[in-house]
């Protein structure tokens, strides 16, 4: 956990392969990157199975890109679609049981924050919606009530992709899907009002179509984090096989969900607020200047 | 035979706007080059693909045609593509990459 993971052992550089020396000399580690240089550096993230077009996979991409440290970053995941490129990346990737992440999260930020004192190791969680709103829901509401420090993210593509279509609680009512034939007959959960009342310090809601915001959420959530406390984003990340979009159309689908119920949010607390700003010189939540009075005009 | 996403260097070095690499869902896939461009006389460089990592989603012409609105990227059989950038054959440099084109790609 350190820039040393990623160098290469004395007199094994050629013998490693060519995506691994381009991440090594031209990835991210130790830099700071951003979405506008993206295709112009190795990305930590390698081939993986996820479908073609899938917006879970772009968000992903996405992800790794905006970790402030991923040299200093380890993820956790559970089942799922998510994990099949989470794992497949130049960062370490825990995989708890299904539901299981926030636990092990929890443990893992625990044992880092010994072991390291005080030098930041970014802790983040990825999973789906059923991994976090269903099979995971009491481990994740627990760790916001313990006011954990790590990142939360939530795939939430509405479905349990990865088996291959049963409604979850984040699945829209009325939905018909392959394993919910007579469409689901509650409404989806309000996994974000949960979050404030348990405590979070940062929660944001985001879809993938505005790359440079889903960077900016993450890198606040994963700093606010190290220090203040839990923090929690809820990514749309469509399903295009479950919910048939055409792979052309997955951006055009995220902007119609974000019109209809997906519309950007950011909750952040105030002692995260004053944390971003002294810490790491955030100037977004700088109370503006109080507008000059009218200077009387002499008599 | 399978569909790979093909961008026209000559009308995307005139914008080189670079939102079809950040749109793509697979890393490492749409990448950038100034030397494309500038090889050509245009003042940017161009976005390329590596083939061998495009899984042919059509997201990246989409994005172009829509976003950019500069109709660069079509799809193209992966066996009718007269030249194209593979993952081997691409060089980091410190702002940009480079990549030698292979002909043929499959085959
Ligand atoms: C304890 C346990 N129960 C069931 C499964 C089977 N399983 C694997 S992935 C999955 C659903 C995943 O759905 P979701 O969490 O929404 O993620 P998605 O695949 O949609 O991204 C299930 C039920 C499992 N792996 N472990
Ligand atoms: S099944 Fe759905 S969520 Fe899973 S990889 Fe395929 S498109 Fe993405
Ligand atoms: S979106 Fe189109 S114009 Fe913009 S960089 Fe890509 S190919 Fe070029
Ligand atoms: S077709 Fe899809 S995978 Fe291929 S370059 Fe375009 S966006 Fe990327």
């Amino acid at each position: 956990m350190s820039l040393d993971y990623v160098k290469f052992s004395n007199g094994f550089e050629k013998f490693m392969p060519k995506e691994y020396r381009d991440m090594v000399e031209h990835g991210p580690f130790g830099k700071k990157v951003s979405v506008s240089q993206m295709g112009s550096f190795k990305e930590v993230l390698e081939e993986h199975p996820m479908c073609a077009g899938c917006a879970m996979t772009l968000f992903i991409r996405l992800a790794m890109i905006a970790f402030p440290n991923p040299e200093d970053t380890i993820t956790v995941g559970t089942a799922g679609c998510g994990r099949l490129a989470i794992s497949q990346a130049a960062i370490p990737f825990v995989y708890g049981n299904y539901g299981d992440q926030n636990g092990v999260a929890s443990g893992l930020s625990r044992g880092l924050r010994l072991r390291f004192g005080d030098k930041p190791k970014d802790v983040v969680v990825m999973a789906g919606d059923g991994g976090t709103a269903d099979i995971g829901f009491q481990q994740v509401l627990h760790s916001w009530f313990r006011k954990e420090r790590f990142t939360t993210i939530m795939l939430d593509n509405e479905v349990y992709g990865n088996t291959g279509g049963q409604e979850s609680g984040m699945t829209n009512r009325g939905a018909v899907l392959k394993m919910a034939p007579l469409g689901k007959k509650f409404e989806k959960m309000d996994m974000v009002q949960m979050a404030k009342v348990a405590g979070c310090a940062y929660v944001a809601t985001v879809v993938p179509n505005n790359p440079r915001r889903v960077e900016s959420v993450i890198k606040k959530a994963v700093l606010i984090a190290r220090e203040v406390g839990s923090t929690y984003i809820q990514a749309y990340t469509s399903c295009n096989i479950e919910y048939a979009i055409p792979t052309d159309k997955v951006m055009e689908d995220a902007k119609t969900v974000e019109n209809d119920r997906y519309a950007f949010s950011e909750y952040v607390s105030d002692e995260a607020k004053q944390y971003l700003t002294e810490r790491y010189g955030y100037k977004e939540f700088l109370s503006k200047p109080a507008t000059p009075a009218a200077i009387p005009s002499k008599a | 035979m399978y569909l790979v996403a093909d961008i026209n260097v000559e009308i995307c070095a005139s914008k080189s706007c670079k939102l079809c690499t950040q749109y793509c869902p697979e890393a490492n896939t749409i990448l950038y080059s100034e030397e494309m461009g500038k090889d050509q006389g245009f003042k940017y460089g161009s976005a390329y693909v590596a083939v061998d990592r495009c899984k042919g989603c059509a997201q990246c012409v989409w994005v172009c045609d829509n976003m950019a609105k500069n109709n660069a990227i079509k799809m193209i059989m992966i066996d009718q593509l007269p030249k194209a950038a593979l993952t081997d054959n691409v060089t980091y440099g410190e702002k940009s990459t480079t990549a030698v084109l292979a002909s043929p790609v499959v085959g």
